[in-house]
């Protein structure tokens, strides 16, 4: 399996994808200090409200997720490669399952990195301005990691939302992204809606799941060229 | 017999469209198997069957003597396949789409990598991305894809397609080098029936999606050898004295004036002869050849071309 991940990464044009991830990268090490400076200066009343407010901004790699479907998926079928990847000696079912996994370890790699660089930015930059109220505890620091794991893991799976309808049964980039926004603003509308923004996570959460196992079990079906 | 492909009532159906239906065919070891049909006959769909693209409706599909399903696509480490357009990764230079393909395949010889692309006349140009080469270029590096990892069976869709007529002929002549000397077996789709006459032993006819016929070349040719067709003021008076003079009996009248001749037991100018000599003037005499080309279209539209 891992092979076939490899062999995913490697179709891939890297080089665009990486300057991708450097900009998600930067934006997402900026963005907490920004909200707090300039938008929601409320986050700033302690570490907890801060690395509170850095979970939702982090929800941002959904949409690096879709934009991986878009690559891995989308774009396999309408150029074609798709139908060259059914003629060799793997079944459909693995050769989902490698993209899925791919997209999952990827989402959930670069998500950790950007936790942490955001987390250390913020960190440095609060030493330069104090935008961030009170001092950073020992019980801080173990929160953020536990957010960092919890939050990197939901990334990669609440990404795949969009995966069975639009980006296998439709193969359609626009509604795919359409949809990732979706799934990463919702949370933060919760307000709106009257649901707590964990009621919103998890049932994303479920639908991901359920969007993978979809695309996995009818790969034979409706993953037909 | 030994056969490398056997499908049993193999069908697909798309769209509540049938595109391959019943087709059962067999392809013997060693041999070069061509499909031959019209545009959107369903060649490429039996071809996608075979080598995995696509999962069909119903039917079997048995390869090297393994039933061959999504479950058993190991198999597939044992075919080559150039399927509709050739299909690559096109920001990748051409070694690196033959090592993704060869890597799926299990298959890490370099070397035999570069000398897939000698034998299709691409070398020199590894290190080019494919999103750089012309159609024909494609055509040859997807040629050498199919062949890198010396498959005992190798199914080419058009592959002469987007050639220029010497890249043509190199192709027929990698074919037939690759089938003798290796023993590897050719399934071959083309709408050029002069060039797939020329490189293969058997032809499977494929009309709406229907395998009706599968014939060895030898007895096509055996069949529809050679005819004299010749051109006259008096077609009837012709096919009178033919008959009563010469006893010929097997020939047939064809777009009123002309008269082929299939008893070749009287030479051309017997013929010539015997018609001057009755005051029929000829207007034109030829000895011709009837093509795999006269078969296919007759077996297609059930006649004569010219009738």
């Amino acid at each position: 399996m891992i092979k076939y991940m490899r062999l995913e990464w490697k179709k891939l044009d890297t080089k665009n994808v990486l300057a991708e991830v450097w900009i998600y990268l930067i934006i997402m090490m900026l963005l907490p200090t920004f909200f707090i400076m300039k938008v929601l200066p409320v986050f700033g009343q302690s570490y907890a409200s801060a690395i509170e407010l850095n979970s939702f901004i982090q929800l941002g790699y959904v949409l690096f997720g879709a934009s991986l479907i878009n690559h891995v998926f989308i774009e396999q079928y309408k150029n074609k490669t798709m139908a060259l990847s059914f003629s060799y000696p793997v079944s459909r079912k693995t050769l989902f399952t490698s993209k899925i996994l791919f997209i999952a370890v990827a989402v959930f790699i670069v998500s950790i990195i950007s936790y942490l660089l955001s987390g250390l930015t913020t960190y440095v930059l609060n030493l330069f301005f104090s935008f961030i109220e009170g001092e950073l505890t020992a019980s801080h620091l173990t929160s953020y990691i536990s957010k960092i794991l919890i939050g990197s893991m939901l990334n990669s799976i609440i990404c795949f939302v969009p995966l069975f309808l639009f980006g296998i049964l439709k193969r359609a980039v626009v509604p795919t992204i359409v949809c990732s926004l979706a799934s990463m603003q919702l949370p933060n509308f919760s307000s709106f809606i009257h649901v707590q923004p964990e009621t919103i996570i998890i049932v994303l959460t479920v639908l991901g799941v359920i969007s993978i196992g979809a695309s996995i079990m009818t790969a034979e079906k409706v993953g037909e060229i | 017999m030994n056969y490398i492909i056997k499908t049993t009532g193999l069908s697909k159906r798309a769209k509540d469209k049938a595109l391959a239906s019943d087709i059962n065919l067999d392809v013997y070891k060693g041999e070069i198997y061509g499909l031959l049909g019209k545009n959107g006959a369903g060649k490429t769909t039996i071809m996608k069957m075979l080598t995995g693209m696509t999962i069909p409706t119903s039917g079997e599909i048995a390869l090297f003597g393994k039933s061959f399903n999504e479950q058993s696509k190991t198999l597939l480490r044992r075919v080559g396949s150039l399927i509709e357009y050739p299909t690559f990764y096109e920001h990748l230079t051409a070694m690196d789409n033959l090592r993704l393909h060869c890597e799926y395949l299990g298959y890490y010889d370099e070397q035999g990598m570069k000398q897939a692309l000698d034998l299709v006349q691409l070398s020199g140009i590894e290190k080019k991305k494919v999103k750089e080469f012309s159609l024909g270029m494609k055509q040859r590096l997807g040629l050498a894809r199919a062949i890198v990892a010396k498959p005992e069976l190798i199914i080419l869709d058009e592959p002469t397609n987007g050639l220029d007529p010497i890249g043509i002929k190199d192709i027929r002549d990698l074919i037939l080098v690759l089938n003798k000397q290796y023993g590897i077996t050719f399934v071959l789709s083309s709408h050029i029936l002069g060039e797939m006459e020329q490189v293969v032993n058997r032809i499977g006819v494929i009309e709406n999606g229907r395998l009706i016929q599968q014939v060895a070349l030898e007895d096509i040719r055996k069949q529809h050898t050679d005819y004299i067709e010749l051109l006259t003021s008096d077609p009837k008076k012709t096919v009178y004295l033919l008959e009563s003079e010469l006893g010929i009996v097997n020939m047939k009248l064809i777009q009123g004036d002309r008269i082929r001749i299939y008893d070749l037991k009287h030479t051309q100018q017997q013929i010539s002869r015997m018609l001057i000599s009755h005051n029929i003037e000829l207007e034109e005499i030829q000895k011709r050849n009837s093509s795999l080309e006269d078969y296919f279209y007759k077996l297609i539209h059930g006649g004569g071309r010219h009738d």
